[in-house]
């Protein structure tokens, strides 16, 4: 994994290529409309720090790219931004899937098998939600969804991180 | 009930296993392969790889009894063993699986073993003694795959001289020469060994270790023992990061038409300078009553979540600035004060 500094950089640069992208395509939005545009570019600028190597980026990008008045805006930022890469990069990991045969229905005994089946329940219920959060989680096994979301709260971080500080500083601004 | 006619299945189906062994000549090779499969119908485990290993075995049998040097048979069948015994487990396993105690089952196998090499040693030739040495090298290898190193093997190999004494040696190099392939996937007492089991073992290591590393990223996660309370924190957090991604957006939305961006005053911050300034549009500035309401409900929602006092005062500030512009709320007095030294503090430097 990157130095948190580096991935912050590398997002700042790429959000910074999708806003003047924004501006550009639209000059007098409302601000509903500014915040969304500001939180699609960020979101965009999150995903293509990955270059496309892991799933969630690919599906976050997938996913804003399916509306349509996004798609223009999506693929202007990925191609400003990392036209050369996109081209390089093409090698997508593939995760073997464990064949996982559905297994036998174990006998035990007692309240064991409640609580066992309660906890079961539980965790299953939890990771659906975690599933729904997390970009293009629902096609994932577990054992890709964990290393997904590791790698998703990570870019999440820096881009709160950048984003908060771009806020204070503009909000410093305006204070003067 | 259960526990014996299991048992009494198992012994027959051993005697049975033992009266063809007897049956079969050492030297036929055909015969015995035409009298394998009979015998893999019992085991009832339809694994080919055992079913191809077992005439190897047979043949390592007849050059023990040609040869009738004893060591250097055991070495072949040592190496042979290896396969034979890993999937003979399995067997053992489907045994102990279908009955309700499995210890009651082994020590009556254990008591059935004693009694079958007995009877072995005063009547049988060189190859039958082989084949219920194999068995018995079996039945070893599964006790220790299960981990239990019990005290009534060892008196199992006291009673039953010499047989139990080299059967013992070749148990222990099975297991030695095995031992390098579980040396990852441990299995305890009562788990299945075959290679889904495995596999599915390895894959919930896998996961663990996973959900260890999320437990270190995710703040305050470290008390949580138990999975589901650990995705509960998980799911917490991403989505806070989630609303402040959100929160911090409209928030920059919101900002964006007032704003003068001076790159002199950001020495060294070439990221605000790129900053888009240029259009700014008067009319945003003056927002719908509604909108505003919802960016101080959004605000507020946040509020509660953050724990550092500077991002609440920064956010408190934020709902300051719009009460000012839409001249609602004139009382409130502006408590945040920008500070210079604060502006330079907040880079990336920080970390």
């Amino acid at each position: 994994m990157r130095a948190p500094q580096s991935l912050k950089q590398e997002f700042l640069k790429k959000w910074m290529v999708g806003l003047q992208l924004c501006e550009s395509t639209n000059q007098n939005m409302s601000i509903l409309e500014r915040k969304k545009a500001i939180k699609l570019s960020a979101d965009i600028a999150m995903a293509s720090t990955r270059n496309g190597m892991t799933c969630w980026s690919r599906a976050l990008v997938a996913k804003t790219s399916t509306d349509f008045g996004n798609k223009v805006l999506v693929d202007n930022i990925l191609l400003a931004s990392q036209s050369e890469k996109l081209k390089n990069k093409r090698t997508i990991i593939r995760r073997k899937k464990i064949l996982r045969k559905s297994h036998r229905a174990r006998k035990a005994r007692g309240g064991r098998v409640v609580a066992r089946s309660l906890a079961k329940e539980m965790v299953k219920k939890r990771t659906q939600v975690l599933k729904s959060l997390v970009p293009g989680g629902e096609f994932m096994d577990d054992v890709s969804l964990i290393e997904e979301t590791l790698d998703y709260i990570v870019s999440l971080r820096a881009q709160v991180d950048v984003m908060r500080t771009l806020a204070k500083a503009t909000e410093l601004m305006n204070g003067k | 009930m259960d526990m014996s006619t299991v048992l009494e299945k198992q012994q027959a189906r051993l005697k049975w296993l033992q009266h063809s062994c007897m049956m079969t000549n050492p030297n036929d090779y055909s015969l015995q392969s035409d009298s394998m499969p009979h015998l893999h119908g019992f085991f009832d485990n339809g694994d080919n790889v055992h079913l191809e290993r077992q005439p190897e075995t047979f043949l390592g049998s007849s050059d023990f009894s040609i040869g009738g040097s004893g060591l250097v048979a055991n070495d072949k069948m040592g190496l042979v063993r290896t396969d034979v015994a890993a999937h003979s487990t399995e067997i053992y396993y489907c045994l102990s699986r279908t009955s309700s105690c499995q210890v009651g089952i082994e020590l009556g196998e254990a008591a059935r073993m004693e009694e079958d090499v007995a009877l072995m040693e005063g009547t049988q030739s060189d190859n039958q003694r082989d084949s219920s040495n194999k068995r018995k090298a079996e039945y070893f290898a599964a006790e220790e795959f299960k981990g239990q190193v019990e005290v009534q093997s060892k008196v199992k190999e006291k009673t039953s001289t010499e047989i139990s004494a080299d059967s013992c040696k070749k148990n222990h190099k099975t297991s030695e020469v095995r031992k390098p392939d579980y040396i990852h996937v441990r299995a305890r007492r009562g788990q299945a060994t075959d290679s889904h089991s495995l596999a599915e073992r390895a894959r919930r290591e896998k996961i663990s270790k996973k959900m260890k590393c999320l437990q270190e990223l995710v703040p305050g996660c470290n008390k949580i023992t138990g999975r589901a309370g650990l995705l509960d924190e998980i799911i917490n957090y991403i989505q806070s990061l989630q609303r402040q991604v959100e929160f911090l957006s409209m928030k920059l939305a919101a900002f964006a038409p007032r704003q003068e961006l001076n790159a002199d005053n950001f020495s060294g911050k070439e990221y605000l300078a790129s900053f888009p300034t240029a259009t700014i549009s008067p009319g945003v500035i003056n927002m719908s009553q509604p909108e505003h309401n919802l960016v101080q409900e959004e605000a507020g929602a946040n509020n509660p979540t953050e724990a550092a006092p500077e991002r609440t005062a920064s956010s408190s500030g934020f709902i300051h600035e719009l009460c000012l512009d839409s001249s609602c709320f004139s009382q409130v007095q502006p408590f945040w004060k920008p500070d210079s030294q604060d502006l330079h503090n907040m880079g990336f430097h920080k970390g």
